[in-house]
């Protein structure tokens, strides 16, 4: 890793900078993370900086089921941003789809579009639990810096399956990453 | 101005639907078929109704029920109540007269099917463009079909 690679990485642990996009929501949501932003828990004294834009932003904090017409749009957006690129899907509509799951009008949760790394629960969740799902997300980002791409933890969870139809020899390749990643995420804390 | 009487509702619509006060400062007028067009020029000449409210509409299984809210400066809530069959969901649109109805015709028309003859623009919405044709979700016996592509993102496209 070469030293401006170190500096951005340290850079992208200690400020995130978020920002929100509504994909249907109520309101709710939107209002329990604005209120994460607003002066009585004032998220930006750890760093975290709410962006107009996607193209500046690390984390996108999505709220609510997404709409038809929103899919695309919540594409969009996903794709606008830089790498790397985390995904946090607010309240029981994100992760689910909520109280509209199966209607015609949504595609559920927001995992249907997009890949999401944190789900938040509660409806709507409490700024709190918003500001520890960014926080995770920085956990995750460390892991992910140590393992040098977010593909470890795409592998990780079909290998139950594939353990079970293939040869014992082939699945034992898999235990070695599992213990490289609680090995690493010390030595990264430490570092 | 004062609030409408029943009797003035009655007189005006009479020989076209049968006046009841459904609570204080509503009156329900249901309309014979077909009749919609006359009690609307009605409402609107002899009742001073100039403002629509709502064109409220529901599928009870046999029929399509469509109610046109109507009120004006006596602030009396007229409502114009007709049926639609459901093998011939047509009816004429009152967008010509009153043309703050035709956005609540278009929404009608997008999500129960109902065909409003003489609307100038029958476009979509409220469903997204890619919706399929055919498809009125707010019907009754309307149920997604796991294998229709409904819009929004396709399913290899995650």
């Amino acid at each position: 890793m070469t030293l401006s690679q170190r500096l951005a990485n340290w850079a992208r642990v200690k400020s995130p900078w978020i920002t929100l996009f509504n994909s249907g929501a109520c309101n709710a949501c939107d209002i329990e993370v604005i209120a994460a932003l607003t002066p009585r828990f004032d998220v930006e004294r750890f760093g975290i900086l709410a962006v107009g834009s996607p193209r500046h932003a690390d984390i996108l904090v999505v709220t609510g089921p997404v709409t038809r017409k929103q899919a695309s749009r919540l594409k969009r957006i996903y794709d606008q941003m830089p790498e790397p690129k985390y995904v946090i899907a607010t309240g029981a509509c994100g992760a689910t789809g909520g109280v509209f799951k199966g209607l015609y009008h949504i595609v559920d949760g927001v995992e249907n579009v997009i890949p999401v790394d944190v789900f938040v629960a509660g409806c709507p969740p409490r700024p709190d639990e918003v500001i520890n799902a960014v926080v995770s997300c920085l956990g995750l980002l460390k892991e992910d810096i140590a393992h040098g791409g977010k593909e470890w933890r795409k592998k990780k969870a079909p290998a139950p399956v594939a353990a079970a139809k293939e040869a014992p020899a082939q699945a034992a390749p898999a235990p070695p990453v599992a213990t490289a990643a609680t090995q690493a995420a010390p030595k990264e804390a430490s570092a | 101005m004062s609030p409408l009487e029943l009797a003035t509702v009655a007189k005006a619509m009479e020989g076209l639907g049968t006046a009841d006060q459904v609570r204080g400062n509503r009156i329900k007028v249901t309309l014979q078929p077909g009749k919609i067009k006359e009690a609307l020029a009605k409402a609107m000449n002899d009742l001073a109704c100039d403002h629509v409210v709502q064109i409220s509409a529901l599928d009870n299984g046999k029929a399509f029920e469509l109610i046109y809210h109507l009120t004006g400066d006596h602030r009396t809530v007229v409502a114009l109540a007709i049926e639609i069959p459901r093998d011939k969901p047509e009816t004429p649109t009152v967008s010509d007269v009153l043309p703050p109805a035709g956005i609540y015709e278009r929404q009608i028309h997008d999500l129960l099917g109902i065909v409003f003859v003489g609307h100038p623009d029958l476009r979509r919405i409220i469903l997204n463009e890619d919706w399929p044709k055919d498809e009125f979700p707010l019907r009754k016996d309307w149920k997604p079909n796991p294998d229709t592509y409904y819009g929004g993102v396709r399913p290899e496209a995650k």
